[in-house]
């Protein structure tokens, strides 16, 4: 039976795909998102890259111009998070003292930025949110010593950002090369090489122990070996962790989407599951099953991966070191992954060949 | 029959839709969806237009000729 009314709580990528494939699929109850952000849904994705990079502004970000939810009537409710549900009486209450009722609730309220677990000193960021972004970048000056807790897609992005603004940049990586999980060994290697190249100071095998402070301001970090690299400014690039969880089941009719969810962060992957949950409250079939995907813009490199990289087995490579594409193969030759680099064109083709392998 | 539009100032050149309508979308030389075709009878379009990460892809049914 299609609802009379939907509650999307969490007004990222996922909540936002949710509610308009509600609408595209012919859905004509009511509809409320709400963003605990005072902005309407954005490009979480560009925070790292054109916006830190004083490239685009806030208003460039926005998935739809204001005038499409209204045309959609969905409603937004920004601003305020939702402070408790109830069940029972099928309501939500938001930390605005409003109560909103839903025949069907989707839980889509995303991830926040893990933290380290010891204190940190002003002058030392995450980077998750639009403000964050935005306090990030006014400390990013040239000549300003940045260093980077954790070489992840979140802490490479900005390295290559802030290279470009002039800033020195120190990268702390735990592995033994960046991306080595995601991409293996070889590429690793292959990119840690391009961020010296663009004179990143990139330490591997390492973590942060402590923040060095000069009246309450960060000074440097310390690391686990106990030594100190000076900084200006810090930040902590260590992951995200699943955020406000509302504490429930996930039975009809409350569903969940995106970070929270299974999406492990993936951006594409948290609007593939926000459209498959609306198809589904609406009874409709699930979409062609897609491989998984990521990009990544850093240091003059188009990064795009599509599959699973985990059983790789070994990998092939053709190409320059700007311009190439890897084939991941699993034991026995089965391609199980592809990466493009700087080859947008051929993404399409890499799919092709995974979904005939 | 299905009219095929892409907002290319939306395109990200994720490729889902050359995944899922190989024979309909394909991915330029830039990376951006492009159709081979104007339009299409194959439901495909549909899945293509609904997996797009950026709503990129809009899809008009026409009557036919």
């Amino acid at each position: 039976m299609t609802p009379r009314s939907v509650l999307v709580v969490g007004a990222g990528l996922a909540g936002a795909r949710c509610a308009e494939t509600l609408r595209a699929e012919g859905y004509d109850g009511e509809l409320v998102l709400v963003g605990e952000e005072p902005f309407a849904p954005y490009e979480r994705p560009a925070l790292s890259k054109e916006f830190l990079a004083g490239e685009k502004g806030a208003s460039d970000l926005f998935l739809r111009a204001d005038a499409f939810w209204r045309e959609q009537r969905i409603e937004l409710v920004l601003g305020q998070r939702v402070a408790s549900v109830d069940r029972d009486r099928r309501t939500a209450t938001t930390t605005g003292g409003r109560e909103i009722g839903w025949d069907v609730l989707v839980l889509a309220t995303g991830a926040r930025a893990r933290r380290l677990p010891f204190e940190t000193p002003r002058g030392v960021h995450v980077l998750r949110t639009l403000a964050d972004a935005v306090a990030l970048r006014r400390e990013l000056i040239p000549g300003a010593r940045l260093a980077i807790v954790g070489g992840g897609f979140v802490g490479a992005e900005v390295a290559s950002t802030a290279r470009k603004l002039g800033v020195d940049v120190t990268l702390l990586e735990a592995g033994s090369v960046p991306f080595e999980r995601a991409l293996g060994p070889e590429l690793g290697a292959k990119l840690a090489q391009r961020y010296r190249e663009h004179g990143v100071d990139i330490r591997t095998e390492t973590a942060a122990a402590a923040f060095e402070t000069n009246d309450g301001h960060v000074a440097g970090v310390v690391l686990t070996d106990g030594k100190t690299v000076g900084a200006d400014v810090v930040l902590t690039a260590v992951g995200v962790e699943p955020a406000h969880d509302l504490g429930h089941g996930l039975e009809p009719p409350v569903y969940s989407c995106g970070d929270n969810a299974g999406s492990r962060g993936h951006w594409t992957g948290a609007a593939a599951e926000a459209v498959d949950v609306a198809r589904r409250l609406l009874g409709l079939d699930p979409l062609p099953k897609q491989h998984p995907f990521f990009w990544s813009d850093q240091f003059g490199l188009r990064l795009q991966l599509v599959g699973e990289t985990a059983d790789a087995e070994a990998v092939e490579v053709e190409g320059s070191d700007d311009s190439f594409v890897a084939r991941y193969r699993a034991r026995g030759g089965k391609l199980v992954a592809g990466l493009a680099s700087n080859r947008p064109a051929e993404l399409g083709g890499l799919r092709l060949e995974l979904s005939a392998a | 029959m299905y009219r095929i539009q892409i907002d290319r100032s939306l395109c990200s050149g994720f490729g889902a839709c050359a995944e899922i309508a190989p024979d309909i979308i394909e991915l330029d030389a830039s990376g951006n969806a492009t159709a081979r075709v104007g339009v299409s009878d194959d439901p495909a379009v549909l899945d293509a237009a609904a997996a797009c990460p950026m709503a990129a892809i809009l899809i008009t049914e026409e009557e036919a000729a």
